[in-house]
């Protein structure tokens, strides 16, 4: 009895771990093309607890991601660009582009990791995901994803919500250690639009180029 | 066996992510190379600076930062140097975090040389910006040596960027600015005028792979500076005509 009761949980387990890959592929199947939408809610900045608002740029099928920081007002004006290799930071303050390699470029101190804001499949890399069931939003139905993150990311855990009725997520959720909240994330204002790489790409001719 | 280590190091720096600038600077009757040469290593860049003419100049140093994404970056080094006049040295750190920005450095040279190492003496300079609110920052700079200013400034950004300060250079002046995108593709012209106790006029026009540079001040000195991909040319007078060339290599 014992031995059938490990069997069946095996199973779901397997299942259950399989609904993740699957869910993921559908959200990457129902993303391919251009899109654009906002993400805003709060997270715990290096001043406490701050607003954040950003309008996020992706051409999945390039693996090109932009991320516009509109709130806090710390933020206003910065971007963030992810390519296939590399991660771009564009200070406003300062005027500087700082070009790091992708696997350099992991943020601390922003409760998050904006990469995997644009980029899902890029996160669930660095977090083990699994499927915890379903929960009604104001959206609609959506699936609840839940993981713990690999060292270095800056959060330790992470809740997502992906919509079922058009697989995309709608929801983040990042914690610490001690389960803290950091970060809870909206996706608002979802589209599909046309973009172009050099649009994804932009930045002030008279910004200083630093490559790390 | 001595060349068998000089290749292996030069084989070593070539394979490093690294960037060379190298260049001739001529005045009436003199010509002098410029280098500057940077390495990167895993804790930062080694760089290095020479002058090599009828009075000869080097500088090595070392920088490092720390990025932080989004939220900023910080950069800072020390670079310590020798030849004419004797030895010498500068810190510096610049960078910004969330709503602050600040740029640092403080030295001694015994002697200046134009144009790698221009100040003599001993030489600071400071300049701290604050965001106050998403459009508008305040700044204040001191420069410290020969030619100490101070200046505080207000930049206001309402779809260009409008710049109004004053500053003390023995006597009080007025700085004007304005900034703003020029074309389709983020183009950026900039413009800034001190009037009174300094009187200097600067414009720069930046394209991408072309950057135009024109700085004009009284008592009569200026500069016109052209950057076309990796090929920088400036000519100017200062107290004597001169003229700069200078090509620069990044790899990989």
């Amino acid at each position: 009895m014992k031995a059938m009761s490990w069997g069946i949980l095996l199973v779901l387990a397997t299942a259950l771990a399989q609904s993740v890959g699957e869910i993921l592929d559908r959200v990457e199947k129902n993303l391919q093309d251009p899109w654009q939408a906002v993400v805003q809610g709060e997270i715990q900045g290096p001043a406490g607890r701050e607003e954040l608002r950003a309008r996020v740029l992706a051409i999945p099928k390039e693996n090109l991601f932009r991320i516009e920081f509109q709130k806090p007002g710390s933020l206003e004006g910065n971007f963030t660009v992810i390519t296939e290799k590399e991660v771009w930071n564009y200070l406003y303050l300062t005027n500087q582009l700082v070009i790091s390699p992708k696997e350099k470029a992991q943020v601390q101190g922003l409760g998050f990791s904006p990469q995997g804001l644009g980029d899902l499949k890029a996160l669930s890399q660095r977090v083990s995901l699994r499927l915890v069931g379903e929960e009604r939003l104001p959206e609609g139905m959506a699936w609840k994803l839940v993981g713990q993150a690999q060292e270095g990311q800056g959060f330790a855990s992470l809740e997502l919500y992906i919509l079922k009725a058009d697989p995309r997520p709608v929801r983040f959720l990042f914690r610490d250690e001690a389960g803290k909240v950091l970060a809870d994330l909206r996706v608002v204002e979802f589209k599909r639009t046309p973009l172009r790489p050099q649009d994804l790409k932009r930045y002030p001719k008279d910004a200083q180029v630093l490559r790390r | 066996m001595r060349w068998w280590w000089a290749g292996l190091l030069f084989l070593g720096l070539a394979l490093a992510q690294g960037r060379l600038e190298a260049g001739v600077y001529g005045v009436p009757g003199a010509l002098v190379s410029t280098l500057e040469a940077g390495f990167t290593l895993e804790p930062g860049e080694a760089f290095l600076r020479l002058q090599l003419g009828q009075e000869t100049r080097g500088a090595l140093g070392f920088s490092s930062s720390l990025a932080l994404g989004p939220l900023g970056y910080l950069a800072y080094g020390l670079q310590t140097e020798a030849g004419t006049g004797g030895l010498g040295g500068m810190a510096f750190a610049e960078g910004g975090a969330g709503p602050l920005a600040l740029a640092v450095r403080l030295g001694y040279r015994p002697k200046g040389l134009f144009p790698l190492f221009p100040e003599e003496g001993v030489f600071g300079r400071l300049s701290l910006r604050y965001r106050l609110v998403p459009k508008e920052v305040v700044g204040f700079l001191w420069e410290g040596g020969e030619n100490s200013r101070a200046e505080v400034s207000y930049a206001l950004r309402e779809g260009a960027t409008y710049t109004l300060g004053a500053g003390v250079s023995g006597l009080p002046y007025l700085l004007l600015g304005w900034k703003g995108e020029v074309g389709e593709g983020m183009e950026v012209l900039d413009l800034s005028l001190r009037l009174g106790g300094l009187n200097r006029l600067e414009a720069g026009l930046y394209l991408g792979e072309a950057s135009l540079f024109l700085t004009l001040s009284y008592p009569w000195a200026g500069s016109l500076g052209v950057w076309l991909g990796d090929l920088g040319w400036e000519g100017g007078y200062k107290e004597a005509p001169y003229a700069w060339v200078r090509y620069a290599w990044r790899w990989p």
